[in-house]
């Protein structure tokens, strides 16, 4: 039988980086082929590449036994070949099946499509109303639409980019099994990820990239993580290493009864959040995204004032209604989710973002830059953070997602903040780098700051929060100690089905 | 075979050097055709054109007397488009600029005082300035679309001078013509020969230029400016203030205008009349975009434009080239110039080489 | 440094009216060599206008004198800063003669002019000469008067419309004319103003004429740079009157008649003056007996009784029997501002700044 995608010596070379050196593998029809890598690995170039939506430099694909020759999205779909992005791809104000008949070829028939909608997602058990607008759906759903938009074409191949980065574990355990039912009907699946042990749960073969090169090819189940891991990284995984927590004796960061209205349809109101960090823990927010974090993270870094001045405070210090500016002279730091654009400015050298909010350090004398300040805490972020990037010259924009990461939470904690708030502390950061991060993260709360950390990875705030707190529709959960708590119950948390309603969600959580 | 665009990781710093020169290689080959096919030899007419004007002194003062004021407003407007702050009126703030500076100068007291210039200087930037503060306070305030009351504020200052000038200001030996009496010689920039117009008004600009730089590569408040104008939520996220950015960007921008539009009265002109700004105000953003929004590149833009200008008129004169197709060239080379800077971001490419296994 | 000497034309003017009938600028002959002549166009050259009768000026010398002329035109000059700049390139191109043609060339050319004292200047719509500097102008209200006697049959509103591009004494003159010719016919005859502060602006242009043609207006004329007016006047079902050129063929069979400007006669003794080395500055002002201006052939709606009216109005002028200004003239505010009997000076003509008695309208 002929490989369903066989991939011989695909290179890509940017200016400065080569992102895929010389990479083959192959799939074999019905076959869940991982391929694992840490961020900058060169995983998703090689994925644009497949679907065409790159040209490689060298190399040949070939398809079912016949080479592709003039590659394009347009070919791939011919060919049945279809990608789940991470990011939703998808238009919030109008109908699923709206959506979806945009994407689809052939006449645009929406009521033959919305049959086929329904009967698609009953057989795969992927359950979505045709009618839906797509604004009212979870993040789950949208995947769900995502995915029905893909099996609709009848796919020979569909490429899956980090699909679990936005789930419940119980929603991940429901797509493991749609895929596996597809793989049983012959579909291939290209399955990416860096996350070992969904890799172990479900692929029968894993490519492991590495710098852009193959490192290996492993049959996950037989294998350990340990030696996944090795692959991956090309040394043996860091631990963590936790002290135990001394807490301070009033909180530093403190709640009481925020409330914010949604600001406009899409969004979140939080209802009556109320809780305190103390100095030397670290407390977790759990949840699913777009259920209140960014609002909530947005009124605490004071990017978004509240009202009142009292519902917030610092250090004892009343602080809703000052600007992050303000915040920050009185010791908060913060990392938002969005890098690029929010955390760092897109066209400026490192240098400059390092100034962003580094600039209290010494680098501003009488309203002028002192430059050669500036370069040295890029230089020192760059190397203590191990940032790969061209120097501190290099743009913002030019750096892999993890390497920004790293240099932004690496700017906020080398601030020496009384308060860090972190969103997505490793998000697309590689396996060697996150626990880097995270020990980080500990080592400075153990020297007496607060950390707020707000994740939707469920195994990240287990492994480094002291307490966790679980944010569902805007509200929410009483905190938990860790030890106390397991990840089934927060999962169940998440969903909100386990929101207990006899406990008031306002005030009197601290411990 | 199809070509591929892709972007770049990083802008390409071959191509900063390049595109311009890709730009003007371009403008040749495509001009030369066009002035071939309407009977001129396109190297002599390219000559006349670039050439030609600046090789007399005439032609240098020429070509800095009219540089002067488009790179001085550029310096301006390119501090506010840094920081995403479109003045668009900066036209309406030089015509302010020059009828508060004539003002002083056909009605001060003294017309021999020697504060007389420098009183004008004041003026002419405090006119400006006033006119950039209203679209700055309704956007800081009311959040407000600049782009709008600049340029509606430009034609509120053409009618504003144009009442002037036809009615209280004018000058009473005039036979009913539009201008003001001429301004009094303590007014006046001086001239560095008498021969030729240029003035000293130059070194405002060069001033400007320098304090532009500094402002822009050396000062915070500049760099919060550059942050708010490539990512507003960075700005907010690092808690720096959108209004400080758009009262310092609108401000700086038309008192510079302002101080360009009294330079023109005090200068060429020598009085106020209806026709006060060759369109400066407007060509001057071409300059700042041509100039990337840099100090140095915007008097590199600002001799460019000014050249331009003095090469339509050269070639008129020496080769009869009717101005209409002087204004193609014009257009042609601002086209290509612009549109190469995609060259630095953006590359081309073969597609997918995924295939053959040679 | 040296410190400005642009005023120093004024002291040249006042020298001028001592050297006016002194030697002319006998060192400007120039034998058997080729005369280079300039001349500077305030807009485009277009079929028809104001810049196109002085491109037919420009043509006459060409075909008077052939090969020993050498011609340099360019146009759209019209702001003062680019003005000065082109007057100096082109005298400091060996230009010998070089005409400005607009009003706004006027400040440029006599900051320009001392400083190139061989060079002869020739300024239309001047109104400071100097050594050698000349200015030269038509009396548009022999015309405009003519025009207003046929408008004056035509009329049934006995309302005029007229549209200026600025207020001033040129434009003014003329107006006033245009109405006290139309009154020569029907005293109820009123004129309403508009003036648009710019030569070309069809759009604006559009607007005036439809303002005017709705407030009742059934003539209109235009003293602008475009035909607009006249087109805008064929649409709308009213008579039109043409200016600088015939502009019949935009009319749409309304075009009355139209006071056309032919400035062939100045172009051709001014450059065959400076050539023989015999220019001398002068201040010429010219009609309808010089030919300067002429009507161009009235529409054959015309009754018979009016064509007779309008000729015998043409002729009177130019014997001199018929002034257009002769009194009784009184303003808009029935001050009287020329006895019965008596006619406006030039002085006062060249610089009037006020309408007659029936203007509906202000200045500026």
């Amino acid at each position: 039988m002929n490989p369903r995608l066989e991939l011989r010596d695909i290179s890509k070379r940017y200016p400065g980086v080569v992102a895929n050196d010389q990479v083959s593998l192959s799939v074999m029809p019905g076959e869940i082929h991982a391929v694992l890598g840490e961020n900058g690995a060169g995983k998703s170039t090689l994925m644009k590449i497949i679907y065409g939506a790159i040209g490689a430099d060298e190399g040949e694909m070939v398809f079912d036994g016949t080479p592709i020759a003039a590659h394009g999205p347009a070919v791939s779909r011919a060919l049945g070949i279809e990608m789940v992005y991470q990011h939703f791809a998808l238009f919030e104000s109008v109908s699923v099946v709206e959506n979806i008949a945009l994407c689809v070829s052939g006449p645009f028939d929406l009521a033959g499509l919305s049959v086929q909608v329904r009967d698609v997602s009953e057989k795969y058990g992927l359950p979505i109303d045709p009618h839906r607008l797509v604004h009212d759906l979870s993040v789950g759903e949208r995947q769900r639409v995502e995915i029905v938009r893909c099996l609709l074409q009848d796919p020979k191949l569909l490429i899956l980019d980090e699909p679990t980065s936005v789930l419940t574990p119980q929603a991940v355990a429901k797509l493991f099994e749609t895929l596996r039912q597809l793989a049983s009907e012959g579909c291939s699946l290209l399955y990416i990820s860096h996350k070992l042990d969904e890799v172990q749960a479900l692929c029968d073969t894993a490519t492991v990239l590495r710098n852009g090169r193959v490192t290996g090819t492993a049959e996950p189940k037989k294998s350990t993580p340990t030696k996944l891991a090795r692959m991956m990284v090309g040394a043996d995984l860091p631990e963590t290493h936790h002290g135990k927590a001394i807490t301070s004796g009033k909180p530093k960061l403190s709640v009481k009864g925020l409330m914010t209205s949604a600001d406009d349809q899409f969004g979140i109101g939080l209802k009556n959040i109320s809780f305190d960090v103390f100095g030397g823990e670290i407390v977790g927010i759990a949840g699913v995204s777009g259920n209140g974090q960014a609002e909530l993270v947005s009124c605490l870094s004071g990017e978004t004032p509240t009202k009142t001045a009292h519902v917030i405070t610092l250090d004892g210090a009343d602080v809703g209604q000052m600007d992050a500016g303000h915040r920050r002279r009185l010791g908060l730091a913060f990392v938002p989710e969005e890098r690029l654009g929010r955390g760092a400015v897109p066209p400026h050298h490192l240098s400059d973002n390092a100034m962003l909010t580094g600039h209290r350090l010494g680098m501003v004398k009488n309203g002028m830059i002192n430059r050669g300040a500036a370069n040295a805490y890029a230089s020192d972020i760059m190397q203590k953070y191990n940032v790969k990037a061209n120097g501190h010259e290099a743009v913002a924009s030019s750096l892999s997602g993890g390497n920004l990461q790293k240099f932004i939470v690496g700017r906020e904690i080398e601030l020496a903040p009384h308060v860090l708030i972190v969103s997505q502390p490793t998000w697309g950061v590689d396996v060697g780098a996150a626990a880097f991060v995270r020990q980080a993260l500990i080592d400075l709360s153990r020297s007496g700051a607060a950390v707020l950390v707000v994740s939707e990875e469920l195994d990240e705030l287990f492994e480094i929060c002291d307490r966790l707190l679980v944010i569902c529709q805007g509200e929410i959960s009483p905190s938990v100690d860790r030890a106390d708590t397991d990840v089934e119950e927060i999962g169940l948390l998440m969903t909100g089905l386990n929101t207990p309603s006899s406990v008031a969600p306002s005030g009197g959580i601290s411990r | 075979m199809s070509l591929q665009i892709e972007r770049r990781a990083e802008p390409s710093s071959l191509m900063r050097v390049a595109a311009p020169l890709i730009a003007t290689l371009l403008t040749l080959v495509v001009s030369s055709i066009m002035f071939a096919l309407i009977g001129h030899n396109p190297l002599d007419t390219l000559f006349a054109f670039f050439v030609a004007p600046l090789l007399s002194m005439n032609g240098l003062s020429e070509w800095l007397l009219k540089a002067s004021p488009l790179i001085l407003i550029a310096c301006g407007l390119a501090i506010g488009f840094r920081a995403n702050v479109w003045n668009i009126g900066a036209e309406g703030q030089l015509v302010v600029g020059a009828i508060a500076a004539s003002g002083v100068g056909l009605f001060y007291p003294d017309p021999e005082s020697p504060l007389l210039l420098p009183l004008m200087f004041l003026a002419g930037m405090a006119g400006g300035m006033a006119w950039a503060a209203v679209p700055a306070f309704l956007r800081a305030r009311m959040n407000t679309n600049e782009i709008l009351v600049t340029l509606m504020m430009t034609y509120i200052a053409t009618l504003l001078l144009s009442l002037l000038v036809h009615g209280p200001w004018r000058d009473p030996d005039g036979f009913n013509y539009p201008q003001t009496a001429l301004l009094p010689n303590a007014a006046m920039f001086s001239y560095f020969d008498a021969t030729y117009r240029l003035n000293t008004s130059i070194f405002i600009t060069v001033i400007a230029v320098v304090a532009m730089w500094f402002f822009t590569e050396r000062s915070f408040f500049g760099y919060k400016m550059s942050v708010g104008g490539a990512a507003p939520l960075a700005a907010r996220y690092a808690g720096f203030k959108e209004s400080g950015s758009v009262w310092l960007g609108l401000l700086i921008s038309g008192g510079v205008a302002g101080i360009a539009g009294m330079a023109e009265a005090s200068g060429p002109l020598g009085q106020l009349s209806a026709q006060i700004s060759p369109g400066y105000g407007f060509a001057a953003i071409i300059v700042a975009f041509i100039g990337r929004l840099n100090a140095f590149g915007i008097v590199l833009g600002g001799l460019l434009l000014s050249l331009l200008y003095l090469g339509g008129e050269a070639v008129q004169l020496s080769m009869g080239l009717p101005s209409a197709v002087t204004s193609i060239f014009q257009g042609m080379l601002l086209f290509f110039l612009l549109a190469s800077d995609f060259l630095i971001f953006y590359r081309i490419g073969r597609p997918v080489a995924a295939q053959g296994g040679t | 440094m040296i410190k400005s000497t642009r005023r120093d034309f004024l002291k040249y003017s006042a020298a001028a009216g001592a050297a006016l009938g002194t030697a002319g600028l006998s060192n400007l002959a120039l034998a058997d060599e080729v005369l280079k002549v300039g001349a500077v166009y305030v807009s485009p050259i277009s079929e028809i206008g104001w810049t196109k009768q002085h491109s037919l000026g420009v043509d006459a010398i060409k075909a008077a004198m052939g090969n020993k002329v050498e011609v340099t035109t360019i146009d759209s000059i019209f702001k003062p800063q680019d003005a000065e700049r082109v007057f100096r390139e082109m005298a400091s191109n060996g230009n010998k003669l070089i005409f400005g043609t607009s009003f706004s060339h006027g400040t440029p050319m006599q900051k320009v002019a001392p400083r190139f004292p061989k060079v002869a200047f020739e300024h239309c719509s001047g109104i400071r000469h100097m050594k050698n500097l000349g200015t030269f102008e038509a009396k548009y209200f022999e015309g405009t008067y003519v025009a207003g006697v046929a408008a004056g049959h035509m009329s049934k509103s006995a309302k005029i419309g007229f549209i200026g591009g600025f207020p001033i004494p040129d434009i003014v003159g003329p107006a006033n004319a245009l109405l006290l010719g139309a009154q020569s016919v029907n005293p109820d005859m009123t004129c309403s103003v508009i003036f648009l502060n710019s030569w070309f602006d069809p759009g604006k242009e559009k607007e005036a004429a439809n303002t005017l043609i709705s407030q009742g207006c059934d003539i209109i004329c235009s003293m602008t740079d475009t035909a607009t007016g006249v087109q805008v006047a064929g649409e709308k079902g009213a008579w039109s009157i043409g200016y600088a050129s015939d502009m019949a063929k935009f009319g749409n069979g309304k075009h009355l008649t139209a006071f056309t400007l032919d400035w062939s006669s100045v172009y051709v003794s001014a450059a065959k003056a400076v050539a023989a080395g015999t220019w001398k500055t002068s201040e010429r002002w010219q009609g309808l007996a010089d030919g300067v201006v002429t009507m161009s052939p009235l529409n054959s709606a015309l009754p018979a009784d009016a064509v007779a009216q309008v000729t015998k109005a043409q002729k009177d002028i130019v014997a001199g029997t018929l002034h257009p200004f002769a009194g009784e003239i009184k303003d808009q505010a029935g001050k009287v501002r020329a006895a019965a009997g008596a006619t406006l000076s030039t002085g006062d003509i060249r610089g009037i700044n006020w309408f007659v008695n029936g203007v509906v309208g202000k200045l500026g």
